[in-house]
């Protein structure tokens, strides 16, 4: 205890000296690290945020720029911009062509890709600890400079499209998931899918695009995070340089409307064409903001993870009536999002059996109380699954990055503290408090037969042989 | 509501879990951490590489006994044998072994793809004794009890039918079946509705009494682990291990073969098309050639493919060519999906590609390109626990050499703009190739 004391203190010792040592770079305003880990914050004066963590145990960083923009803040009609801005962003700035990024990155044998979210836009480069500036020129390059132009936006749309159909349009599950949060909200914006309605990606404009770039992609509503083989005061400069020019604005409001209470259960039925029947169970509940948060977290856990889970070992392996069920909680969403449970039915079993058997599941966990042996199991799951995240740096960024979206990186360092602190006494209270029908959409996903097929595919598929050459 | 959108299918994503596609490799200033390898005396190949910067250890084991060796009418039978392995042992029940697994916070898996079974096994170093021999239990003293045995035939037919929903993947496996026709590599590795149906307990058994043997298979150990205490505590238990008898191999070649379009009906937007053709196994002395011309062709997110029919076109979101590698045989495919109207212009363009490629040499740009990504993105393949053990696991298994990652950057250099013309021509095939469309066929105009 004492020890690691001792070595916080003579880390800050050294924080400090570092900002000193860059009062040339006066755009350095404000740092402090994390008592817990090894996690460093840096503010720029154009308010960008800087979390830089080391990890030397292989040669390679992840360099990730987080913007706190994503559906949530997209307006009705409009949805689905910020998902089609974060492909424009890989198609070009004033200073490098969309080849050049890629050529770039991949010549130096990177690996670059980007996603959003509900709450977030986030671009990361994972590329050998030696190259790391190149990434933070790329970034801070299209953070003010990237090209909207006509006929890419117009192309980009197309792609959009495609990834819709892909994702979306022909995959039943997904298809129930979206149907489930447009039921679940009705004036929050998680009512639509991040990848945007079909009918509104068609209508986005360049210019849309464009005002939500000015309007979201400033420093101060971004973090830059570093994770990797690089030593801070090595690196810092390079952040100053990359970044340290870019002009300072305000930080967009984030402010949305609030979801009302619901006032009753939700029932929706999907019917298309398919093979497995699957169910979803949505319950509004809080984020990491409340301290429910985690002990939401450990019933997550009681209910599915691993093969000792009550789903599993219920529903999967003793019942025999679901093909897979899961529990499916983000702690660290930006507002309060759904507890969702989803399961598929195993071949000739019923829906409605199905989901009898998940309601006799959540009735136990408000009417028994969690045996000690079973809830120390699922702390130590998630006490072991937090120690293998961190065997990736890549991981490592993401865990500390949709913590800071929520509220702070820091939380992360309460992350167990918390679990640990959960008692039989909290899963009771909190499972009658969300898990109930009142506070829930139910959704059922019913296959119709494909219709241009008689009974098995396989029998039906078509054979040509040609013969050429 | 983590539903987080990734803007490109990557492997980040999208796990190829069935297909073996070795991508990992040394640059310039990179090496191997440092490895042991052994053989023990029942034929167990050991390999540990330690690292002890994190409080766990995981083990890889890979058995020469994949969905290749399933007997005929028996099709899914190494997929339940490996299922099987954790179904309970001499020593514990399913149950049993669940909750001691799941109370350390340990994850245990079994697979099986077309070449091998796996057994993946991550746990905390405070466990690591304890959980050793669960794993070992698991892999030598199985009893596939008949409750769970009845329990996981309905689970395979259930994933059977998932397969049936999900267009892509059903593209693919009925690619895979028309190119393999008639050779162990065809059937899916987790069988047929008909053939798992008439597997028995038994068969389960013999199988795993026959190919879950020491002398078939490669340990790798990485993490929070001193050789010292394997030798201490570990290894009179892999020794222990009772070695099988040498099984006779025969292997059917598949036979080039002409043109075969597959089309199949689905109420969807999209056609999911897969088009290939046969090409060599993974130990061939064309190997880096091939892979530097699929990165040009269709591997990186700079490719010829990605360009023109995404960049530019925005026909698909997902646009990738892969030389797909096994022990005996080896395939080539495009994998693309674009709304049922587009897809006769995508597959012409790729077949174009294809023919450029064998007609003109690729720019030095290109070449260099490809040389510079495939070398310097080498140690991003073995930055965690996991993919260092698989990497090692897959060197060892197809026989690529002690030598092989310390001469993988010499070998990508000395690959040439020749080098990539002569084995598109040799390897890809846009005049006799199988393609296989999943979608809409009337709106895609392959059927009136």
């Amino acid at each position: 205890m004492n020890k690691k004391k001792q070595s916080v203190f003579f880390s800050t010792v050294y924080w400090v000296f570092l900002v000193a040592a860059l009062s040339s770079h006066p755009s350095v305003s404000f740092a402090e690290e994390s008592s817990g880990n090894k996690t460093f914050e840096a503010i720029l004066s154009n308010g960008l945020k800087v979390i830089l963590l080391e990890n030397h145990k292989a040669p390679v960083v992840t360099v990730q720029v987080w913007y706190r923009v994503g559906s949530r803040n997209e307006t009705w009609g409009k949805t689905g911009l910020s998902h089609l801005l974060e492909h424009m962003m890989f198609r070009g700035s004033k200073r490098f062509s969309a080849e050049q990024f890629v050529r770039m990155i991949e010549e130096n044998g990177g690996k670059s890709n980007a996603f959003t979210s509900h709450d977030y836009t986030a671009y990361f480069v994972n590329i050998c600890a030696e190259r790391v500036a190149i990434p933070l020129e790329l970034e801070a390059d299209r953070m003010q400079n990237a090209t909207f132009d006509e006929k890419k936006f117009a192309t980009e749309k197309k792609v959009v499209i495609e990834e819709r159909r892909l994702r979306t349009e022909n995959n039943p599950q997904a298809y129930l998931y979206e149907q489930m949060a447009a039921t679940a909200y009705q004036v929050h914006p998680y009512h639509w899918p991040v990848i945007g309605w079909m009918e509104d990606l068609e209508g986005l404009t360049v210019s849309d695009a464009l005002d939500y770039y000015h309007r979201y992609y400033v420093p101060a509503n971004a973090f830059l995070i570093v994770v990797g083989d690089f030593s801070r005061q090595d690196l810092l400069p390079k952040i100053e340089k990359a970044f340290g020019c870019l002009p300072s604005t305000q930080a967009p409001q984030q402010v949305v409307s609030r979801e009302p209470i619901q006032k009753g259960e939700r029932r929706i039925v999907i019917k298309r064409e398919g093979l497995v029947p699957a169910l979803m169970i949505g319950y509004h509940v809080p984020n990491l903001q409340n301290a429910d948060g985690y002990v939401l977290e450990v019933i997550e856990g009681i209910l599915s993870s691993g093969k000792s889970s009550r789903f599993y070992d219920r529903l999967v392996r003793e019942k025999q009536i679901a093909l897979r069920a899961y529990a499916d909680f983000s702690l660290t969403s930006f507002d309060p999002g759904l507890f969702f449970i989803s399961a598929e039915v195993l071949v000739e079993k019923d829906l409605t059996t199905l989901e009898k058997a998940i309601d006799e599941e959540i009735i136990r966990l408000q009417t028994e109380p969690v045996a000690m042996e079973e809830l120390n199991k699922v702390k130590n799951q998630l006490e072991a699954g937090f120690i293998y995240s961190q065997d990736s740096v890549f991981n490592q960024a993401m865990v500390l990055a949709r913590n800071e979206i929520a509220a702070t990186w820091r939380c992360i360092d309460d992350y167990i503290p918390a679990i640990h602190r959960v008692t039989p006494n909290d899963i009771l209270r909190v499972a009658r408090q969300y898990m109930i029908p009142e506070n829930r959409t139910v959704g059922y996903f019913i296959p119709l037969p494909p219709q241009n097929i008689e009974s098995n595919n396989s029998k039906n598929l078509i054979v040509e042989e040609e013969y050429t050459r | 509501m983590n539903n987080v959108k990734p803007r490109r299918l990557s492997p980040y994503w999208w796990p190829l879990n069935f297909i073996f596609f070795l991508i990992l490799f040394p640059s310039h200033s990179f090496s191997l951490p440092p490895t042991e390898r052994m053989s023990l005396q029942n034929g167990l190949r050991l390999i540990v590489s330690e690292a002890h910067s994190l409080p766990f250890v995981t083990f890889q084991l890979i058995i020469d006994g994949g969905s290749r060796f399933d007997p005929p009418n028996k099709e899914g039978l190494s997929y339940l044998t490996a299922k099987g392995l954790l179904h309970g042992t001499i020593k514990h029940t399913s149950k049993q072994m669940n909750e001691l697994l799941d109370f350390m916070g340990a994850n245990l898996h079994t697979d099986s793809s077309k070449d091998y079974i796996t057994v993946g096994f991550k746990v905390l170093k405070r466990d690591l004794f304890q959980g050793f021999h669960l794993f070992m239990d698991a892999i030598t003293l199985p009893v596939f009890p008949k409750d769970e045995f009845h329990s996981e035939i309905q689970r395979t037919l259930g994933i059977i039918k998932s397969v049936e929903e999900d267009p892509k993947e059903l593209s693919e496996r009925e690619f895979f079946k028309t190119l393999f026709a008639g050779t162990p590599y065809g059937h899916p590795v987790i069988g047929t509705e008909e053939s798992i149906l008439k597997l028995t307990r038994n068969d389960l058994a013999a199988f795993h009494s026959s190919y879950v043997r020491p002398n078939r298979a490669i340990l790798v150990i990485t993490g929070d682990i001193s050789l010292n205490e394997i030798k201490m505590d570990l290894m009179s238990r892999l020794e222990a291990w009772p070695a099988g008898n040498v099984l006779p191999t025969s292997h059917k070649q598949p036979s080039a073969q002409n043109t075969k379009i597959l089309t199949l009906e689905r109420a969807i937007s999209q056609a999911n098309i897969t088009l290939g053709n046969l090409a060599p196994q993974r130990n061939n002395p064309d190997f880096f050639p091939m892979i530097v011309t699929n990165y040009i062709l269709g591997g990186g997110f700079s490719s010829r493919l990605l360009t023109e029919i995404r960049a530019k076109r925005g026909l698909a979101y997902s646009i990738r060519s892969t030389f797909h590698f096994k022990k005996r045989v080896g395939s080539f495919l495009v994998s693309l999906q674009t709304k049922n109207d587009s897809a006769q212009e995508a597959i012409s363009i790729v077949l174009e590609e294809i023919k450029k490629l064998q007609k003109e040499p690729v720019t030095d740009i290109e070449l260099e390109g490809a040389r510079k990504y495939l070398t310097g993105s080498f140690p991003l393949q073995l930055d965690t626990q996991a993919k260092l053990a698989g990497f090692l696991a897959q060197v060892e298994f197809y026989g690529l050499g002690e030598d092989y990652a310390h001469n993988y950057v010499s070998c990508i250099m000395a690959v040439t703009k020749e080098d990539v013309q002569r084995v598109a021509k040799k390897y890809l095939n846009p005049y006799n190739y199988t393609l296989v469309i999943v979608g809409n066929l009337k709106e895609g105009r392959f059927r009136k």
